[in-house]
């Protein structure tokens, strides 16, 4: 349990302290990315409805510190995160009975590919919002870097969330042996 | 899937859509209340890294800080002498102009504010600054820094504000250049990488006499939020496409050391 709440207030320092990490010089200046990486363990570790409330509290987060509004607009609205992070989160539930035998790996892989996801979805809606699309070096960097060091960066969040107390793995192993 | 987590699925995500039916000033509200409540954090978060970044600069040495001394000394003396100039130029513009019946330009307060945090995303630029609704700030209102226009206000809270920077696509100004009677409108590009940042001036003349090093100003547009003459850049590039000329422009502020900035409060 104990190890649940930190997931939720590490969602928020998060969030926080990513503005203050410098852009990554080597990926054309893309920046660093922390909250997918924290969704990505409570997604694999967490049961469905704490999931669920992982992902309600990770997206509204998100939409609020990154709204951008330009005039009497915003490109990606409140709840778009929300949305990303459900159906992501339901998805990565199923590799849950995996990562619970210690497979972090599945923890490092799965960072990577939610945060391009995040990022690539969020490009292409800002091209149809804009009515233009444009595609370069730059583009595929501010997508790929931010993966790139997601993956890199995933093995530290797993063994750092490990050091708090669980609960709900247990739950989990036993929900398997009493299944026929 | 059980039929309960089914239902929960279906809960969360009906949360989501009803944000999305949010309204843009909804939106800006509740954006406005996480920043309320993340003001101590985000100043916290901005004094360390203040903290941590003067300690990578290291210690100056005693001959170094009297260089610099020097050097600031010179430049308050330098900005003395123009100060006096423009105070002469503009007591000589206000003669002429009401010699001539012109109506008196406004004058505007500038409320001098820091930035505490640079945006996160890669596909927006935008910073977040020290004043808010508290200091007077409203929305869509010009930053400036010592070089030029910066860019203006988006969502403002009680102790802190987003800042829209001029290097984003979507912060669109309406520009003139200095000694001819080109006006356009400038923005940022849309993915800013390594290479410092550029404007592009837009629908000009296609056949339009513009050199590199031309000054390029705002224009002031009637009903608009940046007021006329702040400094954007100066050109370093014209072409003639099609139907229009586009100028690339050298920003006037230096946006990879911005720290400081002048929030644009109004007429006095």
């Amino acid at each position: 349990m104990i190890r649940a709440l930190v997931l939720f207030a590490a969602v928020y320092v998060a969030l926080i302290a990513q503005d203050f990490l410098p852009a990554l010089p080597f990926f054309a200046n893309a920046r660093l990315l922390l909250v997918p990486i924290i969704f990505c363990y409570g997604a694999l570790w967490l049961p469905f409805p704490a999931m669920l409330g992982l992902a309600l509290w990770s997206g509204l987060l998100s939409d609020l510190a990154n709204l951008h509004v330009i005039g009497d607009q915003v490109e990606i609205g409140l709840g778009w995160s929300i949305l990303f992070y459900v159906f992501t989160g339901t998805l990565l539930q199923t590799l849950r009975e995996a990562f619970a035998g210690g497979r972090w790996e599945i923890h490092a892989l799965a960072s990577g590919v939610l945060t391009l996801l995040l990022l690539a979805g969020q490009y292409i809606m800002i091209c149809l919002r804009r009515e233009s699309f444009y595609f370069d070096g730059t583009v595929f960097w501010h997508i790929a870097g931010p993966a790139i060091a997601a993956l890199f960066l995933a093995p530290f969040f797993y063994f750092f969330f490990r050091l708090f107390p669980g609960g709900f793995r247990q739950q989990a192993r036993r929900g398997r042996r009493l299944t026929p | 899937m059980t039929k309960l987590n089914l239902i929960l699925l279906g809960v969360a995500a009906l949360v989501g859509v009803i944000f999305l039916g949010f309204s843009t000033g909804r939106m800006q509200a509740w954006q406005s209340r996480f920043l309320d409540v993340s003001t101590p954090a985000i100043h916290a978060g901005s004094a360390l890294s203040g903290k941590i970044s003067k300690l990578n600069k290291g210690l100056k040495t005693l001959d170094e800080l009297e260089a610099e001394n020097a050097a600031l000394v010179a430049e308050i003396n330098e900005l003395r002498a123009a100060n006096q100039l423009r105070g002469e130029l503009e007591a000589e513009n206000r003669r002429l102009r009401s010699a001539l019946d012109y109506r008196e330009r406004a004058e505007f307060k500038l409320l001098p504010a820091e930035i505490v945090s640079r945006d996160t995303d890669s596909w927006w630029s935008s910073v977040k600054i020290n004043r808010g609704f508290s200091a007077g700030v409203d929305s869509a209102q010009p930053v400036l820094s010592g070089g030029g226009l910066v860019g203006r206000t988006t969502t403002v809270a009680k102790d802190l504000s987003i800042v829209l920077l001029l290097t984003d696509e979507n912060c669109r100004v309406a520009a003139r250049v200095e000694g001819t009677n080109e006006q356009g409108i400038l923005s940022g590009r849309r993915a800013k990488g390594n290479a410092a940042p550029e404007f592009v001036l837009n629908f000009l003349a296609r056949d339009a006499k513009l050199e590199p090093g031309m000054k390029v100003f705002t224009a002031g547009v009637s009903g608009g939020v940046f007021p006329a003459g702040i400094p954007l850049g100066t050109i370093k590039e014209f072409r003639a496409r099609e139907l229009d000329g586009q100028a690339i422009v050298e920003p006037a502020a230096d946006f990879s050391k911005l720290e400081d900035v002048f929030v644009v409060l109004g007429s006095q």
